[in-house]
């Protein structure tokens, strides 16, 4: 009686088994079911066949207000009012575990419609093997050329449909700086300073009693921009060359540039934070400065803030500074689904033609739009600071191959810099055999 | 027409038959997830190790290049390094003070026992990410509790970059790797003591045998079997040392804290090189074979 009862028992389990290893082979035909239905419709009515729905997804790095679900329902709510048949189902990425994810689901066949990320991290180096849709044709009209360019991948396609942009700055805690009386070094109403007033400015902080003004982060590729735009603007100095096929940095201005920030009392490297790291640790009071920072932090950031965070362009010698761009927007990944693809085509167009939905998706990114576009950021004293550093946006850079060497490349360049003697021969070494890695693997793209 | 001795015998093949197959039955569901979720994933990792495999392009056979580059690459090296030092250094230290804390709390009222049991078991069930993040958080340059209590103690003048530091930063991920480590051990000893035949520990007591001595010759080979599985997870655990570098430190400062397991994560998610990371993969699965039959064998011996 036991053994018949085990005997049962196990079949059960391998009918279990078996059935839900069936829903694979059974899916098909149920889906088939709508598409053989309107065969037979006309003859039994003439009204139109029910539309068939479609599911698309859509993964979204935490740009904005794009990580909080319901400004996102909103707008897919608001686009279902139009388009009932499209169904989009949201996934919510981190910096910290979202590429893996999304790398791990490209691996499995399971790769999202749609993701919302920048180019240079992303989008673009899943265009060049072969993974995405080239958007060129959804491009709307008015979008600055430069922001296409950048966009554009060297065979000509655009794999990021660009919705948002910043030039990525510095922040210093005002609080602190007036009352160190560095303010003085400061041209406060371009928020612009030369490398000169930057080293005073940060001797000053630093001789008031505030011994951590600036930290070279460097635990990660985290933020980077900040590191690399404060180097190369403070002698002038180049990160890739303009034909973006080669990276540059290994130059006597820039290892300069390290030297003197080796040397400066108040800037310390530390390789055990990145540049998220660095934010919290300025926005709770501990440094005088960030160099990763740009509008949305301190949107982010506002209730914590207990200081003026004021936005500084990166030191330059002549106080122009060359600042690094930042483009976020949609990719479609080519998943062979042409009735998805579609659909996903569709959701972009309705998020980025329509003047007034455009606003809204460009403010909850807390950046600036890619076009013309009226009404955005409208009476937003904050935005409007922070539009100041837009004609300051130099080379984009990021787009050179062996981009994601390049980076690794960098900060762990950093750290080594950071414990070395800190003369610029020994910096100079320490860039050049970083460099020559990254134009090896860019070589090897 | 068969005797009744010969179809006694048949009714006992049948019987014999049939649990068997109800036997196989049983471990067929979990026999399914072996292969497809362990065999299948080995086999893979093997042959991919010999294919340039990146995304987006098929894979190139390379043969051993993948081995040969990784015997040559210094990076390699120091994973490898700092991997024996977490496992020659955490391995001993959790195995004795895991017996030592057992040891101690087996002999207090139930009550207590299972206190410390729960308060020892803690970080294991607490998730890695906020274990890890209070460790962050006590090691920070700035205002971390171990500089403070350092400097306020005068033990230190200025605040240490525990995390930051090459001298220190693989020590810090030992110490966090050890918090996490000793709960399991010390449940497992603290049964294999109450399990120890209290019978022959009084007549060695009769004997006039020691406390040490009762312990090392009575208790102490009744909780081998328990001795050599932990440690061959704890050996197993100190090598797939991952989650606490990606945390903390993602192998710096200047590969300092790099371990094979994160270099592997590294080349493979990171750098798109997964017949590179997949031949790391295999080496390390080979590295912890050999310890593993190496621990059995001479837990076996003794």
């Amino acid at each position: 009686m036991k053994k018949n009862l085990a005997l049962i028992l196990a079949l059960c389990m391998i009918f279990t088994l078996v059935a839900c290893g069936g829903s694979k082979t059974t899916a098909p035909a149920a889906t088939q079911a709508p598409t053989a239905a309107p065969a037979e419709a006309p003859a039994a009515a003439p009204a139109e066949p029910a539309a068939e729905k479609v599911t698309i997804s859509l993964w979204t790095y935490p740009i904005g207000k794009w990580t909080d679900e319901a400004t996102v329902k909103g707008f897919i709510a608001d686009f279902n009012a139009i388009y009932p048949d499209i169904i989009v189902n949201v996934e919510y990425l981190d910096y910290t575990n979202g590429d893996d994810k999304v790398n791990t689901a490209i691996e499995g066949g399971n790769a999202p419609d749609v993701v919302m990320e920048g180019p240079e991290r992303l989008i673009a180096n899943w265009g060049a093997k072969g993974l995405m849709l080239d958007l060129a044709d959804m491009v709307p009209a008015g979008t600055y050329a430069g922001v296409l360019g950048s966009c554009t991948s060297a065979n000509g396609a655009v794999y990021e449909l660009p919705v948002c942009m910043t030039a990525h700055c510095m922040a210093i805690n005002k609080d602190v700086f007036e009352e160190a009386g560095a303010l003085q070094y400061i041209d406060l109403e371009n928020h612009t300073w030369t490398t000169e007033d930057f080293f005073k400015a940060v001797q000053a902080v630093y001789d008031a009693g505030y011994p951590y003004v600036g930290t070279i982060y460097c635990g990660g590729q985290g933020g980077d921009q900040g590191t690399r735009a404060l180097v190369t603007n403070l002698h002038g100095g180049t990160y890739a060359n303009t034909e973006h096929t080669q990276y540059t940095y290994a130059s006597e201005v820039n290892a300069k540039a390290l030297s003197e920030l080796c040397a400066q009392d108040g800037i310390t490297f530390d390789p055990s934070i990145v540049a998220s790291d660095e934010i919290q640790n300025f926005v709770n009071g501990t440094f005088q400065m960030a160099f990763c920072w740009n509008a949305t932090q301190e949107v982010n950031n506002a209730d914590a803030l207990g200081f003026d965070a004021f936005p500084m362009a990166f030191p330059a010698e002549d106080g122009v500074a060359s600042l690094q761009g930042g483009i976020w927007g949609y990719g479609i990944f080519d998943n062979k689904d042409e009735a998805r693809a579609e659909a996903a085509k569709t959701f972009l167009r309705y998020l980025t033609e329509d003047d007034a939905v455009y606003a809204k998706v460009v403010e909850a990114t807390n950046f600036q739009p890619v076009r013309e576009v009226a009404g955005v950021y409208e009476g937003n004293e904050l935005m409007a600071e922070y539009a100041l550093m837009n004609p300051m946006m130099g080379d984009y850079y990021q787009i050179t191959k062996g981009w994601t060497t390049a980076r690794t490349e960098w900060w762990n360049m950093l750290q080594r810099v950071g414990e070395s003697d800190g003369t610029v021969e020994t910096i100079l070494n320490e860039m050049q055999a970083a460099q020559d890695a990254a134009n090896a693997a860019a070589a090897a793209e | 027409m068969p005797s009744n001795t010969q179809a006694k015998r048949l009714i006992s093949r049948r019987l014999v038959m049939q649990e068997n197959v109800a036997a196989y039955l049983f471990l067929l569901p979990f026999l399914l997830f072996f292969v497809g979720f362990v065999l299948y994933p080995m086999f893979m990792c093997v042959y991919t190790s010999f294919f340039d495999a990146t995304m987006g392009r098929e894979d190139i056979f390379v043969g051993f290049r993948n081995y040969k580059e990784l015997f040559s690459d210094p990076v390699f090296w120091v994973a490898l390094k700092n991997t024996a030092i977490i496992v020659v250094v955490s391995v001993p230290i959790t195995c004795a003070f895991s017996l030592w804390v057992a040891s101690a709390i087996s002999r207090m009222p139930v009550a207590a026992t299972s206190a410390f049991r729960c308060i020892f078991y803690l970080p294991v069930v607490t998730g890695s990410v906020a274990v890890t993040m209070v460790w962050k958080w006590m090691f920070n340059n700035y205002y971390g509790i171990f500089n403070y209590l350092g400097q306020s103690a005068g033990l230190i003048d200025k605040p240490i970059n525990w995390l930051g530091d090459p001298k220190y930063a693989l020590g810090c991920i030992i110490l966090i790797l050890l918090t996490t480590s000793v709960g399991q051990p010390i449940v497992l000893y603290v049964s294999a003591l109450d399990n120890v035949d209290k019978s022959l520990v009084e007549a060695a007591e009769v004997d006039g045998a020691t406390p040490l001595q009762a312990f090392w010759k009575v208790k102490w080979p009744q909780m081998m079997p328990t001795t050599l599985y932990i440690l061959v997870i704890t050996t197993i655990n100190s090598f797939q040392c991952f989650a606490l570098i990606q945390l903390l430190t993602s192998g710096g400062p200047r590969n300092s804290t790099m371990t094979i397991m994160y270099y592997i994560y590294y080349n493979a998610f990171k750098l798109y090189r997964y017949g590179y990371g997949n031949a790391m993969g295999v080496i390390l699965a080979i590295i912890i074979a050999i310890l593993s039959a190496v621990q059995f064998r001479l837990g076996q011996e003794k």
